[in-house]
């Protein structure tokens, strides 16, 4: 008897509330889905406090890749590409060192990095790095070439000529950018190869436009302190079939490992500097 | 209430009355045309076999079934048009008592007097106290035996103080004791002016239990009387013991008494056994039996003894339902 | 009216579905709580206590898949819906992934808006009116002086306090359970909400913040709503089926299958006037894509109300109408 009447007292006040407060809750949803109220808490409150803070940089050997697929490590079977690969070989080294971030996207053209370095998160993970690895250009001369291998036409020299060119006036942009996000790391570049040594007919003006890059890159790099241009050409254009993984396009994870030993050669004088 | 009840008296009020009901389930009719009245201080049998109709009769009494036609009045009241007035006059065990086993006896009851107007927790009490349950009433209902839960039943259809009792299969699991118990109460029940209406496939349990009945077979109503004027409405066999046999026999037959050919299909086993296998069953009126004693004895038959059987309901229902069988 | 809705109310607590209900969330919230803690300690050790490197890694992650041919269509317009949210978050450095005992609550209500909790209301749902008559016991109910319709009534009623019972106790057990793990704070975290889609963009002029429990509490809201949608088909079928067991798997299939259809059927456009289909109402508040095109919260919720009025018209219709037979 008392039992049963205290059943239904409790139970019925608290589904009472619990009703109450529901549909509250269920009427406020309704209202601020069906009419959001815009941003003017932001405008307010955070406008001044939306830069990110300023991270501190653990170790002058912490590692950031951005860029094309190269700086991905697509190809890699695992999946550590270059970036990763770096880090192993300074820890092996017996320095402190970690992967911040890898920023590498797949297919990005110069054209396509530019915006993306205007992007608070990027910003916030360079920062904090003490080492920027870039891997760009690729895509901006050979998107044309990866079409050819599909059946589609041969990119003519003046064509490719073109390709450097512009490509090279972002190149600078994105150097600059990159310099100004974080003046203290040491910027490596990781300049092109040309994939289709191996491939009569393309060979040739392959060579030279990747050698026509790999110069302009060179001049716009030296234009900044804490630079360093990793040279890949002459690791691919013998031992293409060593080095490149069954795309024929990305290298391998031997390749990516001589690659990161590169880097490491290249950083360990500057470093000591 | 018409005015004539009123003229009538209490002990003759028509508390049920059932006119012309048919229920056609899918393309089966499985009431067809049943009709009857229960009346106020009367215990009412409804007597049939299995699956002739009894179970939806009882539904559409107390409103789970919608008859296809006809109309159920309780109390003046039609159930199908006015179920609030009419069914508040009803207390009613359809099939098993089946009540909410993960409660106690007194919740359930609780449970089922918040459903009806005006029944106090002293009358709740009361009733417990009326079915004998005082003990366990506060128990788990899965803790109870069948004649337990019988009980409860029993005592959720007495709360609302029902003029209408109805009692679906009541001795279904009960055993000898547990049945005469009830039998007591229900006429305990009737003497206090309750109206109670019981079904059965059991003739036996009607016959010793009920002041009239309806007999019901494949969804029609056969009969419907006391149960006095339906056994002297059929037939009576008189078994006689004569000496020499033979003789007797030939006498008989040629007055033309009907003999019976073979007596065990329509006797008790029970009361043929003792006559030995000199008995002769013969159907003839009882008034008959003076004068063909006389006739035998002056032929120099000996009369060694000569017994009148009035049947039972069994018989009565065999002959109705031409030997359909009942359990 | 009342003393009815106390019995029903009595008997689904005497009958204790609604403990297994509270002992289901018990036991499973911990589990989910501590595969979360696991996550969260993976990602420390790979960031640290840095989460914004974390959200950016998560950023170029979709951007990458956006890129690949292998990635069906449909994903990518998640993807960079994720993508927008994320660096929007980021501008305005607020974590979305922030650890706590808060803000586990919203992301395991979120997850379980669509299956988890209209499973639990469903359990309640499918027995009120077919374990009456499982038990035979909805002979005793209807024999009483009373309108059948008022009867069924009680039983609506008393689900619908259980509804709400459940999906309250869904958020107190979670809150309690997680905060042994991640701490009771993050009350007043702030949360973005009002991301508008339009096909595959992201209009982000709604965009605002609101403190965490506001969240909690409009989230509390569209869940509740769904439940008693749910809740009242469980209701019909219940009225329909004789059988709990039947009762309940006929339900069950229907939400399972609503679960696979939104992860699937985008293609099948007229799939949107599935009750199923439209039981994430949460989305519209984190902005998550909805499942097919042209789906608004203001459609959803019309949906979720055509068919619940639908069930409780033929639930209605068919018990006061319907021969008690067995």
């Amino acid at each position: 008897m008392n039992s049963t009447s205290r059943i239904w007292t409790t139970t019925g006040l608290i589904s009472g509330v619990s009703t109450v407060l529901l549909l509250c809750g269920f009427l406020y949803a309704v209202k601020d889905i069906m009419n959001p109220l815009g941003a003017p808490i932001f405008d307010e409150q955070t406008r001044q406090e939306s830069v990110l803070p300023t991270p501190e940089i653990e170790s002058v050997l912490d590692v950031t890749a951005i860029g094309d697929s190269l700086a991905k490590g697509t190809g890699d079977d695992t999946g550590n590409g270059y970036a990763r690969r770096t880090v192993q070989i300074l820890k092996e080294r017996g320095d402190q060192s970690k992967l911040v971030n890898n920023l590498g996207i797949n297919g990005l053209t110069t054209a396509k990095l530019i915006p993306l370095l205007d992007e608070k998160g990027v910003q916030y993970v360079l920062k904090q790095s003490g080492v920027i690895l870039l891997s760009i250009g690729g895509n901006d001369l050979f998107q044309e070439t990866e079409k050819f291998q599909s059946g589609g036409e041969l990119p003519t020299e003046m064509e490719l000529e073109k390709s450097v060119t512009e490509a090279s006036e972002n190149f600078k942009q994105i150097v600059k950018k990159l310099v100004d996000i974080n003046p203290d790391a040491q910027l490596v570049y990781v300049s092109l190869y040309n994939p289709f040594a191996d491939l009569e007919g393309i060979k040739e003006i392959g060579n030279k436009a990747v050698t026509h890059w790999n110069s302009l890159a060179m001049q716009t790099m030296s234009e900044y302190k804490r630079t360093l241009v990793v040279p890949t050409y002459d690791l691919f254009s013998n031992n293409g079939p060593l080095y490149l993984s069954g795309d024929h396009f990305h290298p391998n994870g031997e390749g990516y490992q001589s690659i990161a030993e590169r880097i490491v050669q290249g950083l360990g004088k500057s470093v000591v500097e | 209430m018409t005015a004539n009840n009123r003229v009538v008296g209490e002990q003759q009020q028509t508390v049920l009355s059932v006119q012309h009901i048919k229920k056609k389930i899918g393309k089966k009719w499985i009431v067809q045309d049943v009709t009857f009245e229960v009346k106020a201080g009367e215990i009412f049998g409804f007597l049939g076999p299995n699956g002739a109709g009894k179970t939806t009769t009882i539904r559409m009494l107390v409103d789970l079934i919608r008859p296809t036609e006809g109309k159920i009045q309780i109390c003046g009241y039609d159930v199908q048009k006015q179920p609030e007035q009419a069914l508040a006059y009803v207390g009613s065990i359809v099939e098993n008592p089946e009540v909410y086993t993960y409660l106690t006896g007194w919740e359930n009851l609780e449970h089922f007097a918040r459903m009806m107007p005006g029944v106090s927790t002293a009358r709740i009490a009361e009733v417990v106290d009326t079915v004998r349950l005082g003990a366990r009433i506060h128990d788990k209902v899965k803790t109870y035996s069948l004649g337990m839960r019988q009980r409860l039943g029993i005592a959720q259809a007495l709360l609302g103080r029902p003029k209408l009792l109805i009692m679906d299969e009541p001795t279904n699991g009960l055993d000898p004791k547990g049945i005469k118990e009830l039998r007591v109460f229900i006429r305990k029940l009737a003497e206090e002016g309750m109206a109670v209406f019981v079904s059965s496939h059991l003739l036996s349990e009607i016959q010793l239990l009920c002041d009239r009945v309806a007999i019901i077979s494949q969804g029609r109503v056969l009969a419907v009387g006391t149960v006095e004027e339906l056994i002297a409405d059929g037939t009576n066999y008189v078994v006689w013991q004569l000496e020499p046999r033979a003789g007797g026999e030939a006498l008989l037959i040629a007055d033309g008494v009907r003999l019976v050919e073979d007596p065990d299909n329509v006797l008790d086993v029970a009361i043929l056994a003792g006559m030995g296998d000199h008995a002769i069953v013969t159907i003839m009126s009882p008034d008959q039996i003076a004068n063909q004693v006389s006739r035998l004895v002056k032929q120099g038959i000996s009369v060694e003894s000569v017994q009148k059987i009035n049947p039972t309901l069994e018989q009565l229902f065999l002959e109705m339902t031409e030997g359909e069988g009942i359990e | 009216m009342i003393p009815l809705v106390k019995n029903e109310m009595i008997k689904m607590i005497k009958k204790k579905r609604f403990y297994v209900i509270l002992l289901v969330l018990v036991v499973l919230v911990p589990m989910f709580a501590y595969a979360q803690l696991k996550v969260s300690m993976n990602s420390q050790e790979k960031y640290g206590d840095d989460w914004r490197r974390q959200v950016q890694q998560g950023i170029t992650d979709n951007q990458n898949s956006l890129g690949s041919d292998r990635v069906p269509e449909e994903w990518k317009k998640y993807r960079k819906i994720y993508i927008q949210q994320m660096k929007y978050y980021l501008e305005h450095d607020i974590n979305p992934q922030q650890t706590g005992g808060v803000s586990f609550t919203r992301e395991f209500l979120n997850n379980a808006a669509t299956l988890f909790i209209p499973l639990l209301i469903m359990g309640v749902g499918s027995d009120i009116v077919s374990s009456e008559r499982t038990t035979g016991t909805v002979k005793m109910l209807l024999t009483r002086p009373i309108r059948r319709w008022k009867i069924l009534l009680s039983k609506l009623i008393t689900l619908l306090m259980f509804v709400s019972l459940i999906v309250v106790s869904a958020y107190v057990i979670c809150y309690l359970i997680s905060g042994l793990f991640f701490g009771y704070g993050g009350f007043n975290m702030p949360v973005l909400t009002g991301f508008v889609l339009n096909g595959a963009e992201v209009d982000i002029s709604g965009v605002h913040a609101v403190p965490q429990w506001e969240y909690l509490l409009m989230q509390a809201g569209l869940i509740w709503f769904v439940s008693i949608t749910v809740a009242m088909l469980a209701f019909m079928v219940s009225v329909l089926v004789r059988s709990t067991a039947a009762s309940i798997v006929i339900m069950m299939a229907a939400l399972i299958a609503g679960n696979i259809l939104t992860n699937m059927a985008s293609a099948w456009t007229s799939a949107k006037y599935l009750f199923m289909v439209n039981l994430g109402l949460t989305n519209y508040l984190a902005g998550s894509p909805a499942p097919i095109e042209g789906m608004t919260l203001g459609f959803s919720l019309m949906i979720l109300a055509i068919w619940a009025v639908c069930s409780l018209f033929v639930s209605f219709l068919v018990f006061t109408k319907q021969d008690i037979l067995n």
